[in-house]
């Protein structure tokens, strides 16, 4: 038996992640093979180390077709409801740092809370014909600040695959919900996080699928090293 | 929310003659209203306009050949009212409806039957309101509940609209509260964070330059401020906020934040939210309440009165009705009175309904029409008049 462990496949969230591996004495080396996705694995009996995209690995713990991930809160969040039921979260991992925040144009200068945003969003139809439009990738963690958090009910998202900050300007949004680590690409962009408007402060965790057979005793073992960690 | 069981020791309800479809066919045809089939799979767009996209994650959307967005009926009414549009029928004019809707729902299997009945363009109001709670009514007794088995509730948003009219409350607070009807928490949010007013002292991080021109003399130079941010921003000039918008709502805002609600406003607002009684007694109750408050509800309470001596008409018993001044329905769209009927002690509706006045101009009707309706939860109705059928 084994149990399998994706983390991100690249950039800054990789080495990072790695770095986290080796300080629980799980040491992790590319593949002979550069593009393959597996690794070789040393330190911990039993545990296949897989790389995937950040955001495949939300879906496969989802879907418990791996038991461990490396991932940003905000992507396991995002991919279902109730995520307290499809995943543990481990460890937080203190490293991918980024809130997903509410931002408007900064010119709104009557808008600096939620309600504010409630009111204009409960009149936008009226005044322009349409509903005030959200441009984001986070169409659940939107929906549920907005609906359920804010009592907000009045508008409509539209998804955006990247470059979200550009949404107002370039016409196809009003407003966005967006990820930021330090604001700039925010503040670059003529955009202002709410005073209120922030959904969730996220960082990279190690999340342990509920959904997947796991062979319980190894999955405990690998845990473990990460709770003492 | 529990889930709540049939009513435990209500007497065995009658059996109805036939099944519930010929039981529905004959109530139909009594009340005059035509039956009006709806395709299974609708365009999304008008629910989600009518309703916002937070019920996207109540229904099941799919995509068509050409890219449109496709649901699975998640209810009656906006299809009935596009049907009507569409084919442009005269007026007045009733619908019933049967069939099966699908919502994402708690507790409860997502796939569910429902009937009811759409009443478009009758200009007399409380008549057509009587109407529509009678014919509720008298459907659920026609499929076998016992009345005596039922929580009846009625509200009505008109007085709540027409009380902030009287007090006269600044129009952005009037539509905030107004927004919030029928949460009831939410209402005793927005009341408590209305009167604490700048009291409560939130630190604006308003830029001092517009902060200086925030004022109603100072308006052209602000909007002019603004514009400059705007075009600075790369927005849109032809789409979406305007500068004269974003300056009125921020010059409005900073009058009234000063201020916050009036103690004796509040006192009244809560004096009117806490009522509840048999809607036999309502119409008294809330005239004293004007009375002592010195305040006219107008053409609201006029109404209510008239709705109420209709149902007494239609042979309705209004002692055994409660009214709740705070009751609202969550959809958004209502704009009067709305009602419900569940079983005793139970919080989900067997029947359920409302007015709503706005909702054909919003989904293309040429001119505003009246309309009135309501919907029956035949899969609950059903576990309680044949809990071993609706198990099977």
């Amino acid at each position: 038996m084994s149990v399998t462990l994706a983390i991100p496949s690249k950039g800054r969230m990789k080495e990072d992640a790695v770095a986290s591996l080796a300080r629980a004495g799980i040491t992790v080396s590319a593949a002979a093979d550069n593009r393959s996705y597996r690794t070789s694995v040393a330190g911990a009996e039993g545990l296949d180390v897989l790389l995937l995209s950040a955001s495949e690995i939300a879906r496969e713990l989802r879907d418990g077709a791996i038991d461990f991930g490396i991932t940003g809160e905000d992507l396991i969040r995002e991919s279902a409801a109730e995520p307290g039921d499809i995943v543990e979260i481990v460890a937080r991992l203190g490293f991918g740092r980024a809130d997903v925040v509410v931002a408007v144009p900064d010119p709104w200068v009557d808008v600096e809370t939620m309600e504010d945003l409630n009111d204009v969003a409960a009149e936008f139809r009226q005044r322009h014909g349409r509903r005030l439009r959200i441009a984001t990738k986070y169409w659940r963690l939107t929906q549920g600040f907005f609906a359920r958090r804010h009592g907000i009910q009045s508008y409509r998202i539209v998804e955006s695959l990247g470059a979200t900050e550009g949404a107002p300007a370039a016409g196809s949004a009003d407003i966005v919900v967006d990820i930021t680590s330090t604001g700039d690409t925010l503040r670059a962009n003529h955009l202002r996080v709410l005073d209120d408007g922030i959904i969730l402060r996220s960082e990279a965790c190690l999340m342990r699928s509920l959904a997947g057979p796991a062979d319980a005793g190894l999955a405990e073992a690998v845990a473990a090293r990460f709770r003492a960690s | 929310m529990s889930r709540p069981g049939p009513v435990a020791d209500a007497p065995a309800p009658s059996r109805p003659a036939g099944g519930p479809e010929a039981v529905l066919a004959d109530f139909f045809a009594r009340r005059g209203a035509v039956p009006l089939d709806a395709p299974m799979l609708q365009p999304a767009e008008p629910f989600l306009d009518a309703a916002g996209d937070a019920l996207r994650r109540r229904i099941f959307l799919t995509k068509g050949d050409r890219g449109e967005t496709l649901c699975l009926r998640p209810e009656f009414t906006i299809p009935v009212c596009l049907a009507h549009i569409a084919e442009a029928k005269s007026l007045p004019r009733a619908y019933g409806y049967r069939g099966l809707v699908f919502r994402q729902r708690s507790d409860e299997p997502a796939e569910f039957e429902q009937a009811g009945i759409e009443d478009f363009g009758d200009a007399d109001t409380a008549g057509a309101d009587a109407r529509a709670i009678g014919g509720a009514l008298e459907a659920l007794a026609a499929l076998g509940l016992d009345p005596a088995g039922l929580d009846l509730l009625v509200g009505d948003q008109n007085l709540f609209e027409a009380l902030l009219e009287a007090l006269d409350l600044p129009a952005g607070w009037q539509r905030r509260l107004l927004r919030s009807f029928g949460d009831e928490a939410r209402l005793q949010a927005t009341l408590t964070a209305l009167a604490a007013g700048g009291a409560a002292g939130r630190r604006s991080r308003l830029d001092p330059e517009i902060a200086a021109l925030a004022k109603p003399e100072a308006r052209p130079a602000l909007e002019a401020a603004i514009a400059a941010r705007m075009e600075a921003a790369g927005l849109p000039p032809f789409s979406g906020r305007t500068p004269a918008e974003v300056a009125g709502r921020l010059i409005e805002k900073r009058l009234f934040a000063a201020a916050g609600l009036a103690p004796q406003a509040l006192a009244i607002l809560q004096d009117f939210l806490g009522l509840e009684c048999p809607l036999s007694e309502a119409g008294r109750l809330l005239r004293a309440k004007a009375d002592e408050a010195e305040i006219d509800l107008g053409r609201a309470l006029a109404l209510f009165e008239a709705r109420n001596a209709a149902l007494e008409a239609a042979g309705v018993d209004l002692a055994a009705i409660r009214y709740r001044a705070a009751f609202g329905r969550s959809l958004d769209y209502y704009t009067g009175v709305v009602f419900e009927a569940r079983a005793r002690g139970s919080v989900l509706p067997l029947a359920g309904g409302g007015r709503y006045d706005r909702l054909l101009m919003l989904l293309g009707a040429e001119a505003p029409i009246p309309a009135v309706g309501f919907s029956l939860w035949l899969d609950r109705i059903r576990q309680i008049v044949d809990p071993q059928e609706a198990a099977r």
